[in-house]
């Protein structure tokens, strides 16, 4: 293990020595002994010196054996290690552009869906407070992939992270979708894998905007509804990521719109001219003027839509990406079998 | 484990196989060069390299500015740009404006 081991005279002492040099979140964290780290690897099955990718900017190559210590950090069972190892060769793919969303002041998180068997079998939500506590799998999956962003690429707060904002997001963000709600494919499936495959695949994402409405069954009021969400992320984005609740998807799908009629939907619908663009926001790059309309997204496909979320309320979300989700764009990989 | 005794705990940093910040060699004087201006796409990046080249003609007998922009402040610039102005400039000077 190509890894400084550090002598403290009890665990407390290095949990509080770890919070003071920056190493965590803030939050105290589960040290990180020889043992442990080594019990991650046996699951996994690989070497501790292979490299997962490297960051350019900050010049870091991660390897599984830091990915394996972050994990660890951040309360992480073996069985989900697998699953922070993809996430992280995900983000260290170049066009997933990790030291921009790291370091900018717009504030993104990384949100990791996971698809696949896997996702029930280590228990994974999708469900009731999808984005909110209460499951160990969520929690510290996200956590360590945000641990490993401050350790293993060095973008630590106030440092290189800049965010003017950030949210909550960046403390942990995984989920799974909620596929006993859904009746259309995966966000894997639309990825290109197969429904068994295990992926999982990484936005840069902002804050959520929630989008309310329980006044109507009717496709199009519902999705009129996500407009000044969408507006409120600017204008062409490359891509934006679309929560829906099991129940607003039951009542589009009951009134048999798929995946691709609601994104042509909301293309269409989520337009105004560049003069209300211009008044109504501050676009990237300059102000927009005149009558042109411009609509919210590139192209019906720049809308990503996932099926997320409790069963009861009619809640679902816009989430915008970093840099008008031109700039970093979402990365789906395989997570690989384990030997165990 | 229990909290005495003696503790090992692996370090969760990755290193960087680079420095944090690299400076180019100072020119002791910028008389007669050519200054390459490589905005990074931002509102005023332009007009903010401008007016440091004016401020440098102040001091410097300059040969000319070749003005760039790479056009896009959250991604790397292209490499063939660089070459490009690492071919015909002496020194570049880059800017973020906002």
């Amino acid at each position: 293990m190509n890894s400084d081991e550090l002598r403290f005279d009890s665990e407390n002492q290095a949990v509080e020595a770890f919070i003071e040099r920056g190493w965590t979140d803030g939050l105290p964290i589960i040290p990180p002994s020889l043992e442990r780290v080594n019990s991650f690897l046996e699951y996994s099955g690989r070497d501790s010196e292979e490299p997962l990718g490297r960051e350019p900017v900050k010049g870091r190559t991660v390897t599984v054996g830091k990915v394996a210590i972050n994990s660890v950090m951040a309360g992480c069972l073996p069985q989900y290690f697998p699953v922070v190892l993809s996430a992280i060769e995900a983000a260290l793919e170049p066009e997933f552009n990790l030291h921009g969303i790291t370091a900018s002041t717009m504030g993104a998180g990384i949100l990791a869906v996971v698809n696949g068997p896997i996702a029930e079998s280590v228990g994974i939500n999708g469900s009731t407070s999808v984005f909110g506590p209460g499951h160990r799998a969520n929690a510290t999956i996200g956590r360590a992939i945000r641990l490993c962003i401050i350790n293993a690429t060095g973008s630590k707060s106030g440092e290189i992270d800049k965010a003017t904002l950030g949210h909550a997001g960046k403390y942990t963000w995984c989920i799974t979708e909620n596929i006993e709600a859904s009746p259309w494919s995966t966000l894997g499936e639309d990825r290109g894998f197969n429904k068994k495959s295990n992926v999982v695949t990484v936005f840069s994402g902002l804050s959520p905007t929630q989008v309310s409405n329980h006044s109507t069954q009717e496709p199009e009021s519902i999705l009129r509804s996500f407009k000044d969400a969408l507006f409120a992320a600017g204008p062409s984005q490359g891509e934006i990521v679309i929560t829906l609740c099991p129940e607003h998807t039951k009542h589009l799908s009951q009134a048999g719109w798929g995946k691709m009629q609601i994104r042509d939907y909301m293309y269409q619908m989520a337009v105004r001219t560049d003069d209300e663009w211009g008044s109504g926001s501050i676009p990237p790059g300059g102000t927009l003027k005149g009558l042109k309309l411009t609509h919210s997204a590139e192209a019906p496909d720049s809308y990503t839509i996932i099926v997320a979320g409790g069963f009861a309320g009619a809640f679902s979300s816009v989430i915008p990406l970093w840099g008008g989700g031109s700039n970093s764009q979402s990365v789906t990989k395989p997570i690989l079998e384990t030997t165990a | 484990m229990a909290n005495s005794g003696q503790v090992y705990v692996l370090d969760p940093r990755v290193l960087p196989d680079i420095p944090d910040s690299m400076l180019a060699e100072r020119p002791e004087s910028l008389d007669g060069s050519t200054v390459g201006l490589l905005a990074n796409g931002k509102r005023n990046s332009e007009e903010l390299l401008e007016q440091v080249y004016e401020v440098l003609s102040e001091s410097f007998k300059l040969k000319r500015a070749v003005p760039d922009n790479k056009g896009n402040a959250s991604r790397p610039c292209p490499p063939n740009l660089l070459a490009e102005l690492s071919e015909v400039c002496d020194v570049v000077i880059t800017a973020s404006g906002d």
